[in-house]
């Protein structure tokens, strides 16, 4: 009571006065008890994994950063919808004078969640029908089933467990199995996929996320029309690929698409021939930065590269493995797979690659709908180049370089993007290729392309 | 209007044929090839066959060809069966088609002969690709010993495991498929060698004493026999009671030396 009155004396407004003084890292205090309200099939022990490490704040604001991250974790295990904190004085035996007793309300996801959707892939809309069982033996397991047909009727079907791993490093095992078609009239060939993906990915850093990879994958390649190139017809048939693959990804971009600031790198690397009949050696790399000029005025620069070499003269590369290059999110201006090596018109691929693209972002021009519908869309100006070729090793590097530099494609052109949620992005884009060679398909005009990996 | 659209149109089929179909009077080039899977490992007794009398039939017409092996000629063919030749731009597969293109460029074995022998050989022909070729079908895909000891080695050999066994599986359901619709499937092996006599017999009586089977002068039945019967004759398998079938009929025998000696060995020494 003393403490009132003195506060009454000294300060008009003691409410005020007194909310600014309190240092909540001043507030020594001990977390007692921790309950978690609403768990049914989640197991015990990996709830309590993830929040003992709330029993080590020392005073009110860790224990306030503390619950924020736990909060975070168990969003990231899988198992629940929503989950809500409530902090309160401990009471009842063993409590302390200053403790503290922590109350995490889950609700805990569905056994079994199906969809409907339609999905809108690299140049490719499909409808797909999922099915998904969330923390299936209570530790944050997921099942995860899907059939998808796709407009240009390829088809696909997957089956993935997914099961996250105790520790700091957030390791994850995937295991997949798969069967997709897809169809590619520009080379002239179909292709049925199909196989299995164990995966498993951890952090190095917090931002450094790595995926290792072993793909076993039995591919069916067969001739599209009849008139598809011989050199493509003597590549169909079955084959078997047994590969690993180490994926490193460090996305520090505000968002996937169209986004105002940060750089991503990717690196694959994948080696085949390990079993099976298929055998290369195949990097590939991608770089992109992301800078806000002026408000609302982003420059993005992509660098892309990939090369693949053969391991031995007893093992195959499909055509399916090759690199290929042009299109509308490729290099714009051409048409899809429409640089580099072509017979009969259709693409062939090479074995070598790069592509670097230059965009200037701004909003539409007057700015109209801002603050809604108009912040979907962006119009750019670009400019794009590349090259795909065959380089190969050895003696012979210098000249296949030489010819490889002297024959870099160019285009350039604007256009209007859209975003299409977190996931995909339209454009319409006029595009003017500038340096193409003989054998590519260069296509000047208007450009149009849906998809998720723009360069 | 009309008229006028329908004389266009016309024109762009003749065109069309022209531009795209058989070249009627150009010459038969050199660089045609014949593809088919590897003889010594890969290749099956009713594949064998049939590339034997395709081979068979170019010779007999005296041209040129380079026989091409691939391990995934079955895949390459546009039919989807081998062997397929390869002449310029274009790619024909099997034998019937293969003879009609050859007729197009002028060529051709019967042309000797009159509408009913046309028939005649048109109809033992089909007898031939019916008995013979289903027969080879049954024996190489649905004889449990054949199967395992012969046909799933050899067709698995240009495969890496596991894809041997299942693309085996895969393709011995197809073939079990067609034969089904054939009515062959639910036969007995007794029941096929039945048939295979009876086809013999069928063509021994047809040939009688001659050379050939429309007199000296072989023909495109004469290149189908061979194919087959030469092919059941040296391919070694378990159970080589349909070689002794065909033994039991010496000219036929007969027939496949002289083939053997005409266009075989000829090429050998040269």
């Amino acid at each position: 009571m003393g403490t009132v009155h003195a506060k009454d004396k000294r300060e008009p407004y003691p409410h005020d006065t007194e909310q600014q003084q309190i240092h909540l890292d001043g507030v020594k205090v001990r977390v007692d008890k921790i309950n978690v309200d609403g768990l049914s099939r989640t197991k015990d022990d990996i709830i309590i994994a993830t929040v003992k490490d709330l029993f080590q704040a020392k005073d009110f604001q860790e224990v306030i950063l503390c619950a924020q991250k736990v909060r975070g974790k168990l969003e990231g295990l899988g198992c629940f919808r929503n989950i809500g904190i409530f902090i309160d004085t401990s009471s009842g035996p063993g409590a302390t004078p200053e403790g503290l007793e922590v109350t995490f309300h889950v609700r805990e996801l569905k056994r079994i969640v199906g969809g409907v959707n339609t999905l809108v892939g690299n140049n490719e809309g499909s409808l797909a029908v999922g099915m998904r069982m969330p923390n299936l033996f209570g530790r944050g397991e997921k099942l995860h089933t899907e059939y998808s047909y796709g407009a240009k009727k390829t088809s696909a079907f997957t089956v993935s467990y997914t099961k996250p791993l105790r520790g700091s490093l957030s390791p994850i095992i995937t295991g997949t199995v798969f069967q997709a078609g897809s169809e590619w009239p520009w080379s002239g060939y179909k292709q049925i996929e199909r196989g299995l993906l164990i995966d498993f990915g951890f952090n190095s850093a917090p931002w450094i996320r790595h995926n290792l990879q072993w793909e076993g994958a039995w591919r069916d390649v067969s001739c599209l029309t009849r008139s598809a190139a011989f050199q493509v017809r003597e590549q169909t048939g079955p084959s078997l690929k047994s590969s690993v693959r180490h994926i490193l990804l460090l996305d520090r971009r505000d968002t996937a698409i169209l986004p105002s600031s940060g750089s991503l790198v990717k690196l694959t690397q994948e080696l085949a021939g390990l079993g099976g009949d298929v055998g290369f050696f195949k990097n590939d790399l991608c770089l992109q930065g992301n800078w806000t000029l002026l408000p609302d005025m982003v420059l993005q620069a992509t660098l892309q590269a990939g090369f693949l070499t053969r391991i031995s003269n007893n093992l195959n590369v499909s055509i399916c493995d090759q690199f290929f290059l042009g299109g509308p999110m490729s290099l714009r201006g051409f048409n899809t797979r429409g640089v580099g090596p072509h017979k009969d018109g259709n693409a062939l691929g090479a074995s070598a690659y790069w592509a670097g693209g230059l965009h200037l972002f701004t909003p539409l021009p007057f700015n109209p709908g801002k603050g809604g519908f108009g912040d979907l869309f962006r119009t750019h100006i670009f400019i794009n180049a590349g090259n795909l070729g065959n380089v190969y090793l050895g003696q012979e590097i210098p000249t296949s370089l030489k010819a490889y530099t002297k024959t870099t494609r160019l285009s350039y052109g604007m256009g209007v993007t859209l975003r299409l949620g977190q996931m995909a992005r339209v454009e319409l884009n006029y595009c003017i290729p500038v340096l193409f060679q003989r054998e590519d398909q260069p296509n000047p005009g208007v450009q149009y392309g849906i998809g998720i990996h723009f360069l | 209007m009309p008229s006028v659209l329908l004389t266009e149109s016309l024109a762009l089929e003749l065109g069309d044929r022209t531009g795209n179909s058989i070249p009627a009077h150009e010459p038969w080039p050199q660089d045609v090839k014949l593809f088919q899977p590897y003889e010594v490992e890969q290749i099956l007794l009713p594949d064998n066959a049939n590339c034997l009398a395709v081979q068979t039939f170019l010779k007999m017409c005296g041209l040129d060809f380079e026989v091409e092996q691939r391990s995934n000629a079955e895949y390459m063919s546009p039919s989807g069966r081998v062997p397929f030749i390869k002449c310029g731009a274009f790619l024909i597969a099997e034998l019937d088609p293969i003879i009609s293109f050859v007729n197009n460029k002028g060529i051709s074995l019967s042309d000797k002969m009159d509408n009913a022998q046309k028939a005649d050989m048109r109809a033992y022909m089909s007898l031939v690709n019916t008995v013979l070729a289903n027969a080879e079908l049954y024996i190489t895909w649905c004889d449990k010993t054949t199967l395992q000891e012969v046909t799933k080695p050899r067709f698995g050999s240009v495969l890496p495991w596991p894809l041997n066994h299942v693309i085996v599986w895969q393709k011995r359901s197809q073939v079990v498929k067609k034969l089904g619709v054939l009515g062959w499937a639910h036969k007995t092996l007794d029941e096929v060698y039945q048939e295979v006599e009876n086809c013999c017999n069928a063509l021994s009586v047809r040939l009688g004493n001659q050379p050939y089977f429309f007199g000296d002068r072989p023909t495109e039945l004469d290149a189908l026999v061979f194919g087959h019967l030469f092919t059941i004759l040296t391919t070694p398998l378990p159970n080589n009671r349909f070689a002794s079938i065909v033994r039991g009929y010496s000219n036929l025998i007969d027939l496949c030396k002289l083939v053997e000696k005409e266009y075989f060995e000829r090429t050998a020494e040269s």
